[in-house]
């Protein structure tokens, strides 16, 4: 947030001088009665089940409690430049970090302009359109701060997005080594091509730790497959063959297939079987393995 | 340098022990040819084990000799590219379409010895890819 987007913003919202002015009057009530709002507000709060979680014990109690005292007298106090705004986007992400719902932080704030209405108009009995005027005023300011605490969710929310994001591209492909020289690559994810070309090294160094001869690569759990992943792929294939290895794609889904020649990607090079159990089997036969069923159905390897 | 040509069996092994100079790689090709077209050469390992590099033109040779050894009746197996060559060598898209390789030259003998015991199709190599499935 700069200093032009916050006076944009409150061009947008019509806060002007004169609000700044009705507000700074108020400043002396609010002195006088952020004391009983706030308790008032939290006995509100805390009336609701689904409230008192977020307020465990009374520390974090008198804490909010002091806190929300502070921004009730400071909503009167004029300043509402860059260090409020920081404030509030901050307070915007504690209540995002402890998991409360958008919805009940908006909520929070019917209770508060029904409290300060009530006040207004006790304090100011018989002036009905000034204590109209100054209550809109008030309702501008708490829009702003609605809508900053929105940027601030939302902000948070893309934060954590992203976050999870590189955690899936990071997630380490394994390796595994199922039979002697044949390794399975089950890869899970999206394929960007800073994770093929992990996945194509790491692969690398496999076969040639393994000394393996086969490789199948199941892409079962890959959800989108377009021209780059395609080209990817047949690239990590090409790599692996001239390490003298080849390799069985296994786990094209009937959707990816139909995408993939519709796009209309060679994947000709591609040694495709459909599940991973036809891949590992078509491997055992290159390996020249036979599978014999024994008696009581356990079955064993014989390497032909 | 000159690459030592070894004869192991039927076979020959070129052994690289040095990064090759465009030269060294012609003068290998002539050689490899001119070793191959008997009765007693049935195939050629050549092992790059030593190159931390195999740029264009090393591999456009590498593809020529096999297409040079195949008609002269000869196999030719590369042996030894190192994964950090075959990653480079990809990103690059410098394939090796249409020749053998294996991991070292311990796997290229097997390769040939099972090739040698006439073992059904599937036992070759990795190149053509293999049929589709059916």
């Amino acid at each position: 947030m700069t200093e032009e987007e916050l006076s944009h913003r409150m061009k947008v919202i019509q806060f002007t001088e004169e609000d700044v002015a009705r507000l700074k009057k108020l400043s002396p009530y609010a002195r006088e009665y952020a004391e009983p709002v706030i308790e008032e507000f939290y006995r509100h709060l805390l009336s609701f089940e689904e409230m008192r979680a977020f307020f465990p014990d009374r520390r974090t109690l008198d804490y909010v409690k002091r806190k929300q005292k502070e921004y009730f007298v400071r909503l009167t106090e004029g300043d509402y430049g860059m260090k409020y705004v920081e404030d509030r986007l901050l307070i915007g992400a504690v209540h995002e970090k402890i998991d409360l719902p958008i919805k009940t932080y908006l909520a929070m704030y019917a209770y508060y302009e029904n409290q300060v209405a009530s006040r207004l108009r006790a304090a100011f009995a018989g002036h009905a359109d000034e204590a109209f005027d100054v209550f809109l005023s008030l309702i501008k300011l708490i829009r702003l701060d609605m809508i900053l605490a929105i940027d601030a969710y939302s902000l948070r929310r893309e934060q954590t997005i992203r976050q999870q994001e590189e955690a899936i591209r990071e997630l380490s492909t394994p390796v595994l080594r199922i039979r002697d020289r044949l390794l399975i690559l089950p890869i899970i994810g999206l394929i960007d091509r800073k994770r093929a070309t992990q996945i194509t090294a790491q692969l690398l160094t496999s076969i040639r730790n393994a000394r393996a001869r086969v490789i199948v690569i199941d892409i079962t759990g890959v959800p989108v497959v377009d021209t780059d992943t395609a080209n990817h792929l047949v690239q990590t294939v090409e790599a692996a063959r001239l390490l003298g290895a080849q390799v069985i794609t296994t786990g094209l889904s009937s959707e990816i297939a139909q995408t993939i020649v519709r796009l209309g990607v060679d994947l000709s090079r591609l040694n495709t079987v459909g599940d991973l159990q036809g891949g590992v089997e078509e491997a055992e036969r290159i390996l020249g393995y036979r599978v014999i069923r024994g008696e009581g159905g356990s079955s064993y390897l014989e390497a032909g | 340098m000159e690459v030592p040509i070894l004869k192991q069996g039927e076979y020959l092994i070129a052994s690289v022990q040095v990064a090759l100079s465009d030269q060294d790689l012609l003068a290998l090709q002539q050689r490899l040819s001119a070793l191959t077209g008997t009765q007693e050469v049935r195939g050629v390992v050549i092992d790059v084990t030593v190159l931390d590099v195999l740029d264009s033109y090393a591999v456009r040779i590498l593809r020529m000799i096999s297409e040079v050894l195949a008609l002269r009746g000869a196999r030719t197996i590369i042996a030894g590219i190192q994964p950090e060559v075959a990653l480079a060598m990809v990103r690059l898209g410098l394939g090796l379409e249409g020749v053998e390789t294996a991991l070292d030259l311990e796997d290229a003998m097997e390769k040939i010895a099972r090739r040698g015991k006439s073992r059904s199709p599937e036992g070759r190599s990795t190149w053509p890819p293999l049929s589709r499935n059916t």
